[in-house]
C-alpha cells in the first residue's frame, strides 16, 4: 500500500494539479478533494495519511489571506482534523494553505491546536511578488525537512510576513518550531529585500507544530518539481555538461513531499 | 428587511499599513503631496436579520485576527490620529467580491442563508493624517484611490464624519418590466427610435431588417404568437450581431486601394476573407496539428497524442480606457473563459498581457479622462488580480509606450488552455447540440452591466440606478465554475459550451443553438434567468454582459448528475430553455412570447462595408536624418538601454504569479539576477510530458508610421525568432493577429486621413497573408479593435482628437519536444565565443536609435523568408543538438542593445569586434543600433566552434567577440575602443527608469 495523500481543493485554490503530481513523484497516492466532498463525507479524512492545504486564493483572499478557508475547517471539520492529528498524521500548508493553518490556530500549536498566535499579513514591500528565494533549514523536529540543509524555492503571495509578538517567537526558537528562514548566500538574509521577500520577522519562511507533523511554509515546493523549473537550470546545465557530470531531472522540492511519504511508510503502514 | 450594522477592522495602531504606506508614497509621486500617515480601515456593512450576539459572533471568528487587528461595531476611527476621513464605496450594482465572500463565512458559521434583502457591502475609510485641505482630499480620491465610474466617495472632516452614515448601494429599480415594439412603418423612423434607445442599429441594415418583418410569411408566423411589429428584444438581438464588434464588419469590408505615387489601385473583396481565413485554411490542409480554427471561442491546436491546447488573445481598449483596473480585470477573466469554453472545455495554462499607454511622465497639455501612469497602475493590477486569483500562470507581456495612446490606450489579454484531445472516444476539439438539449446558464447573475450606455429615459434614473458599462470581475467565482466545468467535462456531461462574454446571452444562446441539429435553434424561457436584482426588462436580461457565465447544452439524461456537480462546487446553474432544431429562436418571458426570428436572419443579405483606401508612400512623407557619428558611444549606450521602450519592466512581471500549476520551464526574467526580459517563455502544461509550450507577443507602432506592411513583415519575423530563441520548433508555430486601428472610415471633418488609415490597414493585412504563409505561420485566433481615437480637452477648453498609431500585436506559440533542451538568452561563462547570425543593413528607419534623436526616418527594415528561413532552422537544429549556450532575436535597439543585454544578463562582460560583424555598412553606430530584421546573438562553449560553424557554413554569420568577465567593451571599425563600461554600470541603466516601481 502507498501513502495515501489528501490535496483539499475548491473554493479558489488552485495548486492542485502541481501538489498531487509533486506527491506521486514522491512515491504516494494522491487525490484532489473538494472541501464539499470532505465535508459531505463522500471523502474520509481518516482514509488518508497526509493533508494538503494548498496555495491559491480561498475565498478570493477577500478578509485577510486564509482568513475564511480556516474559518470553514473550524465550522465544519473541526472533530476530523482534531482525530487526524490526535493518529500522527501529516499536515502540510503550502502558501495559502500556511495561512490557513494559522488562522484556524493548527499552527503554531504550542498550547493547543486553536489559538491563533501567529499571523501572515500584508508583504511590506507593498504588493504582491513573485520570485525564488534561497532558504536555510534549522535543525528542528519538522518531518518534512529531514536531510534538508538549505533549498531554492519560489514564492509567490502579497501577504506573507511572518508577524508574531516576541515572546511568541522566543518561544518557537526555544521550541525549535521554527524551519525555514530566507537567506542570503550562506548568511540569513536579515530582512533584506528581495531575500527576505516580504519583511517577515527573524526571515521565518515556514515553521513546524511543536510535533514536527504539521508544517506549513510560505514558498512553494510544488513547484520546483522539476530541474527545469528553477530559474538557473540553463546555468547550471552548462556548468554541469562542461565538466562532465549527469544533469538532474528532478527538482528539489519533491525532498520534502518524499521525506512525509517516507514517515507514512515507516510509521503508519 | 434588516437591521444595519457596520463592522469595521483594522490592522491595530502599533503596526505599520503597508497599503497606508502605498497610498502615501503614491499621493507623493502622482501629486508632490507629503502625508503623515495613511490608515485603512474596511467595513462591512451587515443588512440582516442577525442578532447582536451573532454579529459579535461574526465580527470575532471570522473578520478580525486577534494577532494582528482590531475591529469594531462602533467607531474605530477614534483609534488613530488624522485629519480627513475619505470612504469609498461601490455604487450600485457594481460587483462587491468580498461582500459575497461575507456574506458565504456568515452563512457557513451560523448554518443559515440570507434571504434576498439581506446582504453584506464592503467599503473602505481611508484616514489621512497630514496637512490637506478639503479639496487635496478630494483629488486623492478621484485620481488616486477611486473611480467615479464604479465607486462613490465623501471626503470628510472630523466634525462631518460624527454626522456621516455610510451609504448602502443596494439596487432598486423603480419600474415594471416590459416588452416595447417598434414600428417599422418607415427607415428613418425605426432609425430614430433605435437611436432614441441607444440602440445602435447600423443605419445602413435597417432596409434588411424591415424587409424581413415586413415578409407575409413571417407576419403570419409571428401573428401565431402575438407578434406584429419587432419587439424591443429583437432588435436587441439584431444589434448585438450586427455590431463591429461581433460582426467585424470592418474586417468583412470591401477595400478600394489606390497608390497615390504610382497610381495603381487593387480591389480587396473581403480583407478578412482574402488575408486571414483562406490562408489559414490552406495551411490547414498541409499541417495536420491544426485541429480548429476560425470558428470557436478559440483555435484549437494539437500538443501532443493526447493533449490538445487552445489559444487566443483580445483587446480591452475601451473599459480600460474609463476604468482601467476593471477593464483590464474582466479582458483577462474574459480571456480565461474563451478557453474554458473552447472545444468541449480546457484548463488554462498560461496568460498574456500587453500595455500600450501613453509615456508615464506625460505632462503635456491634453486631460485623458486617466492619466497615462494611473491608466498603467490599474490595467497592471487589474491583470494580476485576474490572473493570480484564477491560478493562471501570467509569463509574457509588453508594456510599450506612445504619445498616441493618450487617446486610447491598447491593452491586450490573451491565454492558452489544455484539454484531454478525447473523452469517451470523442474528440473534444468538436461539440454539436443534440434536438431536445437543455440549455443552461451557468456562474454569475444577470444585472444590467454591461448594457449599453443605460437606458437614456431619466425618469428611470435615481440614487439606487446600478453603474452600467464597467464591472470589476469576480476571479473566485469564475474559478469555481472552472473546477464544475472541467469535471462536468470529464464526466463527458457537457455536449457544447461557450462563453458568455460581450452580447450577454443574446450572442452565446444565440450563437451557440446554430449548432443545434440541421436547421439550429432554440427555446429559452427568460424569466428563469436569475438576476441580480429584481425588475429587469426582458432585452435587458437578454444583452446584460454581467461577467463569469457561461452557456452550456446538456442531454436531459445527464442533468441531474450536472446539477449534482453544481452544487458541489457551489456554482449557480439553471435550466433556461431548450435547444430545438426548428431554425427559430423563441424567446418567452412567463409564458408569453417575445421574441421570435428565424436564425437565417442575421446571415441575410446585409449591406457589406466599403472603404477608399488611399496610400501615400513614405517616400512622399519622409527622410533619413542628416546626422553624423556621435562621439560618446558610452553614454548612447546607456541612455539607450534606459529608454522606456527599452528597459526593464521587471516591477510588472514580478506582480504576476508566472510559475503556477508548476510547469515554468523558461521564465519572463531570466540570466543570473533573475531581471532581464526573455525572448519568449516556456512551460510545461503537462507535468507528465516532457513537451513544452513556447510563447511569445511582439508589437511595432513605431515602424507603422514608415509603412505598415513592413511593420507586420517585422514582427510576424521578430515573433518567429523569439520562439527559436528558446528552442520553438518551426514545423510548429501558431499565430495570432490582435489589429488595434484608428478609425479607418474617411470623413472629411472627423476623419480627413481615413483613407490613408485605410490603405495602412490594408498594406498590414496584406504583409499578414504573405509572411504567415511564408513562414507557414496558421492563424489560430484573432480580433480587431477599430476605435483606437480619443477626443480629449487640451489647455484652453478645445478638443482634440488624437489616435492612435496603427497597432498589430503578434502572437506566436509553438510545441518543443523536449524542454530540456531550451535555451535561455543569457550569457553563460568567460571564454564563450559570441556569434552573431544574418545581416546587418541600413535600416534604422523607425529605429529606437533614430526616435532617441526626434527622428523617424525612411530605410525600414525588410524581411525576406526565403534567405532567412533556412538559417532559422539550422539553429534550431544546433539548439536541439545543445551546442548552443545562450541565443538571443535581436530586435528593438539593435546589437548595440542587444549584445548589452546578453552580457548583462549573464552578469558578464563581452569583447566585441564591429568590424567582424556581418554588415556592409561603415558606420559604428549604424552597426550597433540598425535593427534589420533575420538576426540572432548566439553565444557557445568553444569546445563547439568546428561543429557550429560547419553547421552555418553557407549564411552571414561571423564570430564577433568572445564572453569576458567584467566590462562590455566595443571596438569600432577602426579597431579603437568605442564602447568600455562594467557590465553592471549597463545592466544599471536599463533598471534604473521604472527601477522604484514596486
Amino acid at each position: 500500500m502507498k501513502p495515501k495523500a489528501l490535496v483539499l481543493d475548491g473554493y479558489g485554490l488552485n495548486c492542485g494539479y502541481e501538489t498531487a503530481y509533486s506527491l506521486k513523484l514522491a512515491g504516494a497516492e494522491a487525490k484532489r478533494v473538494h472541501i464539499n466532498e470532505l465535508i459531505w463525507g463522500k471523502e474520509k479524512l481518516e482514509d488518508y495519511h497526509i493533508l494538503v492545504l494548498i496555495g491559491g486564493f480561498s475565498w478570493g483572499d477577500d478578509h485577510g489571506a486564509g482568513v475564511l478557508e480556516a474559518c470553514k475547517l473550524k465550522f465544519n471539520m473541526g472533530n476530523q482534523i482534531r482525530k487526524f492529528i490526535e493518529d500522527e498524521k501529516l499536515i502540510m500548508g503550502i502558501c495559502n494553505g500556511f495561512q490557513a493553518l494559522v488562522n484556524s490556530g493548527l499552527l503554531p500549536g504550542i498550547k493547543n491546536y486553536n489559538t491563533r498566535e501567529i499571523a501572515l499579513i500584508s508583504n511590506d514591500m507593498g504588493n504582491f511578488r513573485d520570485d525564488w528565494v534561497h532558504l536555510r533549514v534549522r535543525k528542528s523536529l519538522c518531518i518534512f525537512t529531514k536531510g534538508i540543509k538549505g533549498i531554492d524555492l519560489p514564492i509567490r503571495h502579497g501577504e506573507g510576513k511572518f508577524y508574531a509578538e516576541e515572546s511568541v517567537i522566543r518561544k518557537l526558537f526555544e521550541n525549535n518550531q521554527i524551519v525555514l528562514q530566507y537567506a542570503k548566500g550562506d548568511k540569513l538574509a536579515n530582512g533584506e529585500f528581495p531575500y527576505n521577500p516580504n519583511g517577515s520577522l527573524e526571515d521565518i519562511a515556514g515553521i513546524t507544530d511543536p510535533t514536527g507533523r504539521i508544517f506549513g511554509l510560505m514558498p512553494h515546493p510544488e513547484a520546483f518539481n522539476s530541474f527545469t523549473n528553477h530559474p538557473n537550470w540553463t546555468r547550471e546545465k552548462e556548468v554541469l555538461k562542461r565538466s562532465g557530470k549527469p544533469i538532474p531531472e528532478e527538482g528539489d522540492g519533491i525532498k520534502i513531499f518524499r521525506n512525509a511519504v517516507r514517515y507514512v511508510e515507516e510509521n503508519l503502514l | 428587511m434588516g437591521v444595519r450594522a457596520d463592522i469595521q477592522v483594522s490592522l491595530k495602531p502599533e503596526l505599520r499599513d503597508p497599503e497606508g504606506e502605498k497610498i502615501k508614497r503614491k499621493v507623493k509621486e502622482y501629486f508632490g503631496m507629503t502625508l503623515r500617515d495613511v490608515r485603512v480601515i474596511e467595513v462591512k456593512t451587515v443588512v440582516s436579520k442577525l442578532k447582536k450576539e451573532e454579529l459579535e459572533e461574526a465580527r470575532k471568528k471570522i473578520f478580525t485576527n486577534p494577532v494582528t487587528q482590531i475591529s469594531s461595531l462602533g467607531d474605530l476611527t477614534k483609534s488613530f490620529k488624522w485629519d480627513y476621513a475619505i470612504w469609498i464605496g461601490y455604487r450600485p450594482g457594481v460587483m462587491d467580491p468580498a461582500g459575497h465572500t461575507a456574506v458565504e463565512a456568515i452563512e457557513d458559521m451560523l448554518k443559515i442563508k440570507f434571504d434576498e434583502n439581506e446582504s453584506v457591502y464592503t467599503s473602505k475609510i481611508y484616514l489621512i493624517d497630514g496637512k490637506i485641505k478639503k479639496v487635496d482630499g478630494d483629488r486623492i480620491a478621484r485620481e488616486l484611490l477611486a473611480n467615479d465610474i464604479i465607486q462613490r466617495w465623501k471626503v470628510l472632516s472630523k466634525r462631518e464624519w460624527k454626522n456621516f452614515e455610510i451609504p448602502m448601494p443596494k439596487v432598486i429599480l423603480n419600474y415594471k418590466p416590459t416588452v416595447t415594439t417598434f414600428s417599422i412603418k418607415s427607415d428613418e423612423e425605426l432609425l430614430k427610435l433605435s437611436k432614441e434607445r441607444n440602440m445602435a442599429l447600423n443605419p445602413k441594415d435597417i432596409p434588411t431588417i424591415r424587409k424581413y418583418f415586413l415578409r407575409p410569411d413571417i407576419q403570419k408566423e409571428r401573428a401565431k404568437y402575438g407578434l406584429s411589429d419587432p419587439t424591443d428584444i429583437e432588435l436587441e438581438y439584431i444589434a448585438q450581431g450586427r455590431s463591429d464588434h461581433c460582426n467585424h464588419n470592418t474586417f468583412n469590408g470591401k477595400f478600394y486601394y489606390k497608390d497615390l505615387l504610382t497610381g495603381e489601385t487593387a480591389t480587396v473583396f473581403n480583407l478578412f476573407k482574402e488575408c486571414i481565413k483562406e490562408p489559414t485554411l490552406r495551411l490547414k490542409e498541409k499541417k495536420n496539428w491544426i485541429l480548429s480554427v476560425l470558428w470557436d471561442n478559440a483555435g484549437i491546436a494539437k500538443f501532443d497524442d493526447k493533449y490538445n491546447y487552445s489559444i487566443s488573445a483580445e483587446t480591452h481598449n475601451s473599459p480600460s480606457n474609463i476604468e482601467a483596473y476593471g477593464g483590464a480585470i474582466t479582458g483577462n477573466v474574459g480571456e480565461y473563459r474563451d478557453k474554458l469554453g473552447a472545444g468541449k472545455g480546457s484548463k488554462v495554462f498560461l496568460g498574456l498581457y500587453g500595455f500600450g499607454v501613453g509615456p508615464r511622465d506625460y505632462n503635456g497639455n491634453l486631460k485623458p479622462k486617466l492619466h497615462p501612469r494611473r491608466l498603467l497602475d490599474g490595467v497592471i493590477e487589474g491583470i494580476r488580480d485576474g490572473g493570480n486569483k484564477s491560478g493562471v500562470p501570467t509569463v509574457f507581456g509588453n508594456v510599450f509606450f506612445h504619445p498616441g495612446y493618450i487617446g486610447k490606450c491598447n491593452i491586450f489579454v490573451g491565454s492558452a488552455g489544455i484539454m484531454p484531445a478525447e473523452i469517451n472516444g470523442k474528440p473534444t476539439y468538436e461539440k454539436k447540440i443534440n434536438d431536445g438539449d437543455l440549455c443552461i446558464m451557468v456562474g454569475g447573475r444577470v444585472g444590467k452591466d454591461g448594457i449599453h450606455g443605460v437606458t437614456a429615459a431619466s425618469e428611470e434614473y435615481s440614487e439606487h440606478t446600478p453603474a452600467g458599462h464597467v464591472q470589476i470581475g469576480f476571479p473566485y467565482g469564475q474559478k469555481k465554475m472552472e473546477g464544475l466545468i472541467l469535471e462536468a467535462r470529464d464526466k463527458d456531461l457537457i455536449n457544447f459550451i461557450t462563453d458568455n462574454g460581450g452580447g450577454g446571452l443574446s450572442s452565446s444562446v444565440g450563437e451557440s443553438c446554430r449548432y443545434c441539429g440541421k436547421k439550429g435553434g432554440v427555446e429559452v424561457e427568460l424569466e428563469k434567468v436569475p438576476t441580480k436584482y429584481p425588475g429587469l426588462h426582458p432585452w435587458e436580461i437578454w444583452i446584460s454582459e454581467s461577467q463569469e457565465r457561461m452557456t452550456l447544452a446538456v442531454s436531459p439524461d445527464k442533468i441531474d448528475e450536472f446539477m449534482k456537480l453544481a452544487k458541489k462546487h457551489d456554482v449557480e446553474a439553471t435550466v433556461i430553455g431548450t435547444y430545438r432544431d426548428t431554425g427559430k429562436i423563441h424567446v418567452k418571458y412567463n409564458g408569453k412570447t417575445i421574441m421570435y426570428v428565424d436564425l437565417s436572419l442575421l446571415e441575410s443579405d446585409f449591406p457589406q462595408w466599403e472603404f477608399e483606401a488611399e496610400w501615400i508612400p513614405p517616400e512622399l512623407r519622409l527622410k533619413e536624418p542628416v546626422m553624423d557619428e556621435p562621439e560618446n558611444y558610452n553614454n548612447v549606450l546607456e541612455d539607450i538601454l534606459s529608454r522606456p521602450n527599452i528597459c526593464s519592466k521587471e516591477w510588472v512581471a514580478r506582480q504576476y504569479d508566472h510559475e503556477v500549476q508548476g510547469g515554468s520551464v523558461i521564465k519572463p526574467l531570466v540570466g543570473v539576477g533573475r531581471d532581464v526580459h526573455s525572448d519568449a517563455i516556456v512551460v510545461k502544461p503537462v507535468l507528465e510530458s516532457k513537451k513544452g509550450f513556447g510563447v511569445t507577443q511582439v508589437v511595432n507602432p513605431w515602424f507603422s508610421e514608415i509603412d505598415t506592411y513592413w511593420m507586420t513583415a517585422n514582427i510576424i519575423d521578430e515573433a518567429v525568432r523569439r520562439l527559436v530563441a528558446v528552442g520553438g520548433n518551426l514545423e510548429h508555430i501558431g499565430g495570432i493577429d490582435n489589429f488595434c486601428w484608428p478609425n479607418i472610415q474617411y470623413d472629411p471633418k472627423n476623419n480627413p486621413d481615413g483613407m490613408y488609415k485605410a490603405a495602412q490597414l490594408v498594406r498590414s493585412n496584406w504583409a499578414l497573408r504573405k509572411y504567415c504563409e511564408e513562414f507557414g505561420i496558421p492563424l489560430l485566433s484573432g480580433k480587431d479593435s477599430m476605435y483606437i481615437d480619443g477626443n480629449i480637452k487640451g489647455k484652453y477648453g478645445e478638443t482634440q482628437k488624437v489616435s492612435g498609431p496603427p497597432t498589430l500585436q503578434f502572437t506566436a506559440n509553438t510545441v518543443i519536444e523536449d524542454v530540456s533542451k531550451c535555451v535561455t538568452m543569457d550569457a553563460k561563462m568567460p571564454g564563450d565565443l559570441v556569434y552573431v547570425l544574418g545581416d546587418t543593413k541600413d535600416e534604422l528607419g523607425g529605429s529606437e536609435y533614430y526616435d532617441m534623436f526626434n527622428y523617424v526616418g525612411l530605410n525600414i527594415p525588410k524581411v525576406d523568408v526565403k534567405e532567412f528561413l533556412p538559417m532559422y532552422r539550422t539553429l534550431q537544429k544546433a539548439i536541439e543538438s545543445e551546442i548552443i549556450a545562450s541565443a538571443h532575436a535581436v530586435s528593438r535597439g539593435g546589437l548595440g542593445v542587444h549584445l548589452a543585454e546578453v552580457a548583462f544578463a549573464g552578469n558578464l562582460g563581452m569583447k566585441i569586434y564591429l568590424s567582424k560583424v556581418p554588415t556592409n555598412l561603415k558606420r559604428n553606430d549604424k552597426i550597433l543600433f540598425s535593427e534589420s530584421a533575420g538576426r540572432f546573438i548566439v553565444t557557445i562553449d568553444p569546445k563547439h566552434r568546428r561543429e557550429f560553424e560547419s553547421m552555418f557554413k553557407g549564411f552571414k554569420f561571423n564570430q564577433i567577440g568572445e564572453v569576458i568577465k567584467d566590462r562590455f567593451i566595443v571596438y569600432g571599425l577602426n579597431g579603437e575602443e568605442i564602447i568600455n563600461r562594467p557590465y553592471d554600470e549597463l545592466k544599471k541603466a536599463y533598471k534604473k527608469t521604472f527601477g522604484d516601481l514596486i
